[in-house]
């Protein structure tokens, strides 16, 4: 008799963690801060499940919802943090204590080096698996512009990373030199 | 070598993308992008794989008991 929507509801959410955690830690660099972004981003969600248009991508509105949530927090602490970009290059080298993430060092720091707006797109589109059109839905731009962003980011971390040549976008040596002082 | 690359990377930024950026973007060649986005896709996946911490078990289980007395009320 009585309809139990919660059940469904739990699992749905509780599958949508790891993929909210990982670009959460991406995007924050941060595992602590990332966790309770996806425990807002939860409570969030429990409190407006009746603005969730049943049928559409229950992922896409949960990552909209942690990404504006991010950006909030962002501003905020913009405010009482005097260089977030610097900080957030340091914050990445977190875990150096598993063998694995040492793997990724470089590629983290490299990310950690992208303007947010770029990451963002980077990780939506090439890593969480969403269509340009829904990482621009979940955005709030264009289509072009998540585009851009994307192809800026890949041209960025190329550079960086030295998987090409670049010589416009700045000395790579230098920059690797200073990430690892 | 460094000129070779320096070409393709001209050559490529004269087509248009498969995801319809414009001709004048500079654009990686194919070989570039897939090496990024393997690595992008690697570190992701790794932390995809972690566990999920009991914080959100916790949290969710709980909803599920409200839920049941907010039924039984």
């Amino acid at each position: 008799m009585t309809s139990e929507p919660e059940p469904e509801l739990r699992e749905a959410l509780l599958a949508a963690v790891p993929s909210l955690r990982a670009f959460a830690i991406s995007l924050s660099g941060q595992v602590d801060r990332a966790d309770d972004l996806v425990q807002d981003t939860l409570l969030r969600a429990l409190s407006n499940l009746h603005r969730f248009e049943p049928g559409t991508n229950l992922n896409a509105w949960l990552f909209t919802i942690l990404r504006n949530l991010f950006h909030s927090e962002y501003r905020k602490r913009r405010r009482e943090v005097e260089d977030p970009d610097g900080s957030y290059a340091g914050r990445l080298k977190v875990q150096p204590e598993q063998g694995s993430h040492l793997d990724f060092e470089d590629f983290r720091s490299a990310l950690a080096q992208l303007p947010s707006d770029q990451r963002e797109a980077l990780l939506l589109v090439g890593a969480s698996g969403f269509s340009y059109e829904e990482a621009a839905n979940i955005c709030g731009c264009a289509i072009g512009t998540v585009k851009s962003r994307v192809n800026r980011a890949r041209l960025r971390l190329a550079s960086v990373l030295n998987v090409t040549d670049i010589d416009d976008l700045g000395p790579d040596s230098m920059t690797r030199a200073a990430l690892q002082g | 070598m460094t000129v070779d690359k320096g070409n393709k990377l001209a050559r490529a930024g004269l087509e248009n993308g498969p995801d319809g950026t414009l001709a004048t973007d500079p654009k990686l060649d194919s070989g570039s992008q897939k090496r990024i986005g393997d690595q992008l896709r690697a570190m992701y996946d790794e932390l995809m794989q972690q566990p999920v911490p009991d914080r959100f078990r916790d949290l969710l289980d709980q909803l599920d008991k409200n839920g049941q007395k907010d039924r039984s009320q």
